[in-house]
């Protein structure tokens, strides 16, 4: 597997973005290191704010400065942003509806891998998607990283991007676009079962739809990198499609995307789904691959919970 | 400052603090001695210290006013208004479903508000936001902070004084209105917020205190914390909970509370006309 680095993407678009655009800022909590901003903050040093680690500042501040008409990108790990600034975000960012721009690090817990869970943010998706106005982008990989600053960039109002360690899978071709908001089918034809997958779980969700051809069962995988706006059109047609879904993230299974595509499914195509995902506990320290396989993200999980929600539907077991 | 100057203060300050008690009495909810404590601080802002254009509330090069203790916002809805910056009428529907007054301030429903606020201890941080802001858009407003004094409790508070001194944000100017007593009563009862001022000199910050009443004293104290340059000011005001009301001073049941008609009237009379 390539790897390339989701923090890097973000500063390097960043750092484009503030190129040409003077309103433009970057504002820190001592997380210069984690989103590589040396050189950011050596071109930029006016609009370089590193509050020290002290992430409610930092969003408070944020806001302040969105409300005088500058672009704050806040970023640091995605738990500060969600937890520990949460009610900033909530009230100071999101209420007034301010042009903060939010980037959340290791999102998942094979993006906090080693850490533990101090540094594994699972939650953040779904605390994010209950609060009022916040787009919510989960790009695949670095390259989708950088498209996808610039795509909140030009849109008004708040907006998280969840990024990853710095060591994250290399899942598309850098020359595939980002279009915001638009579910993407990375495997079309599939009319046994839809697959709703984002993030670096991609190419798992991939694998297991090769495996699953194997024994006959056909998937559709389909990239939900938006989840606020929810694609919800593009979404009921796969389901009414496909009659069976599953969904695969690096999140816990409750608040995320099984919880988006779930409220879909019950209120306008019900069908049988299966969640995959860290099944709300909590993980530990580990290596990202041996991580995701060890808490429910392996690929035999999803091979499973494709095969149990096609048996549920009515289709033969394979 | 001149006498007559302080002295049209003063009749403007009695005016809304009128204004503070008939809104929360006719629409029914609000809290009177938390904006009356501020009254004085508000005017001396709107009516002296703050460059500001009512006819054009978001003009980039405005003076900015963000009340960290939101609850207060009668005090600063009564100056927006008596400022021109929306009708008087306006003033009763505090609270009520789609009013411009929320209960606590809101940016984009209230002309004159800079900034959304009510839950407690945000507004310095913000208000660096603000002051960096200028630096960044090359602009050179001041920004201003009424903060309570229960709400220093919060970490933010701390945290935002921190950067504020890092930054070396003169156009920051904090006031705190020093009542000395919180919803749940004294707050040296409650809460260790003393020794204040060493606390605030500690992390860097121009300091004074002042009493939070006296319009030449918050107006000389205001000149002064604009002539520092390159770090950021606190202006503790010595304050009354309540103030103007007999019954109504120092009284924290009136900390959220509606008055009745007899009080009401009882509290126009104290604030009348005769002592102008």
């Amino acid at each position: 597997m390539k790897y390339a680095s989701t923090r890097v993407a973000f500063i390097e678009s960043l750092a484009e973005l503030a190129e040409r655009h003077q309103k433009v800022a970057l504002v820190c909590s001592d997380s210069a290191k984690v989103v590589r901003a040396d050189e950011f903050k050596a071109r930029f040093p006016e609009r370089f704010i590193d509050v020290g680690i002290a992430e409610q500042n930092a969003v408070a501040c944020a806001a302040g400065m969105a409300s005088c008409g500058l672009i704050p990108f806040v970023a640091t790990y995605a738990g500060f942003i969600t937890m520990r600034a949460c009610e900033q975000v909530r009230t100071f960012v999101a209420y007034p509806k301010l042009n903060v721009k939010l980037v959340g690090a290791n999102g998942g817990i094979g993006a906090g891998e080693r850490e533990g869970v101090t540094h594994q943010f699972f939650e953040d998706l779904g605390i994010l998607r209950t609060i009022p106005g916040i787009t919510i982008v989960v790009p695949a990989d670095a390259s989708q990283v950088g498209k996808a600053i610039k795509a909140v960039a030009e849109i008004p109002g708040p907006a998280y991007v969840r990024i990853g360690s710095g060591r994250d899978p290399v899942v598309f071709d850098t020359d595939l676009p980002f279009e915001l908001g638009k579910i993407r089918i990375l495997r079309a034809g599939g009319d046994d079962v839809a697959i709703f997958v984002n993030g670096h779980t991609i190419p798992r969700a991939l694998t297991a739809a090769e495996r699953l051809q194997d024994s006959g069962i056909k998937a559709t995988v389909v990239e939900v990198h938006t989840l606020k706006p929810l694609d919800t059109e593009g979404i009921t047609a796969l389901l009414q499609q496909t009659g069976a879904a599953v969904t695969v993230e690096d999140h816990n299974i409750i608040g995320g995307l099984g919880s988006a595509v779930a409220e879909v499914i019950a209120e306008r195509a019900p069908v049988p789904l299966a969640r995959v995902g860290l099944g709300d506990r909590f993980p530990e320290s580990g290596e990202a691959e041996q991580l995701m396989d060890a808490y429910g993200l392996s690929v035999t999980d999803i091979v499973e919970a494709c095969r149990s929600v096609y048996a549920r539907k009515g289709g033969r077991s394979a | 400052m001149a006498g007559q100057a302080i002295k049209e203060l003063e009749h403007t300050a009695r005016q809304i603090r009128r204004d503070i008690l008939t809104m929360i009495y006719q629409a029914g909810d609000g809290h009177p001695g938390p904006s009356l404590s501020c009254a004085d601080l508000v005017t001396a802002l709107y009516f002296s210290a703050m460059n500001v254009d009512p006819a054009d509330p978001r003009w980039p090069g405005r003076d900015r006013l963000i009340l960290s203790k939101g609850h207060a916002c009668p005090a600063v809805y009564a100056a927006l208004a008596r400022k021109g910056y929306f009708d008087l009428d306006e003033l009763p529907r505090l609270r009520s479903l789609g009013s411009i007054l929320q209960g606590h301030p809101d940016m984009l429903k209230t002309p004159g508000i800079d900034f959304t606020s009510g839950s407690l201890g945000n507004g310095i941080s913000a208000g660096l936001g603000m002051a960096l802001a200028a630096r960044i858009n090359s602009l050179d407003y001041f920004t201003y902070v009424i903060t309570g004094d229960g709400e220093l409790e919060e970490g933010i508070v701390w945290e935002a004084a921190m950067a504020a001194k890092h930054y070396q944000v003169g156009s920051l100017i904090v006031m705190v209105d020093y009542n000395g007593v919180q919803s749940g009563g004294r707050i040296e009862e409650i809460s260790g917020l003393e020794p204040l001022v060493p606390k605030w000199e500690a992390f860097g910050w121009h300091c004074q205190v002042i009493d939070g009443h006296n319009f030449a004293e918050i107006l000389t104290a205001i000149d002064n914390a604009k002539a520092v340059p390159g770090m950021p000011s606190v202006i503790i005001a010595r304050t009354v909970k309540g103030k103007g009301v007999s019954f109504i001073e120092n009284n924290n049941a009136w900390h959220k509370r509606v008055p009745t008609r007899e009080e009401w009237e009882q509290a126009m009379q104290e604030l009348g006309a005769e002592q102008q």
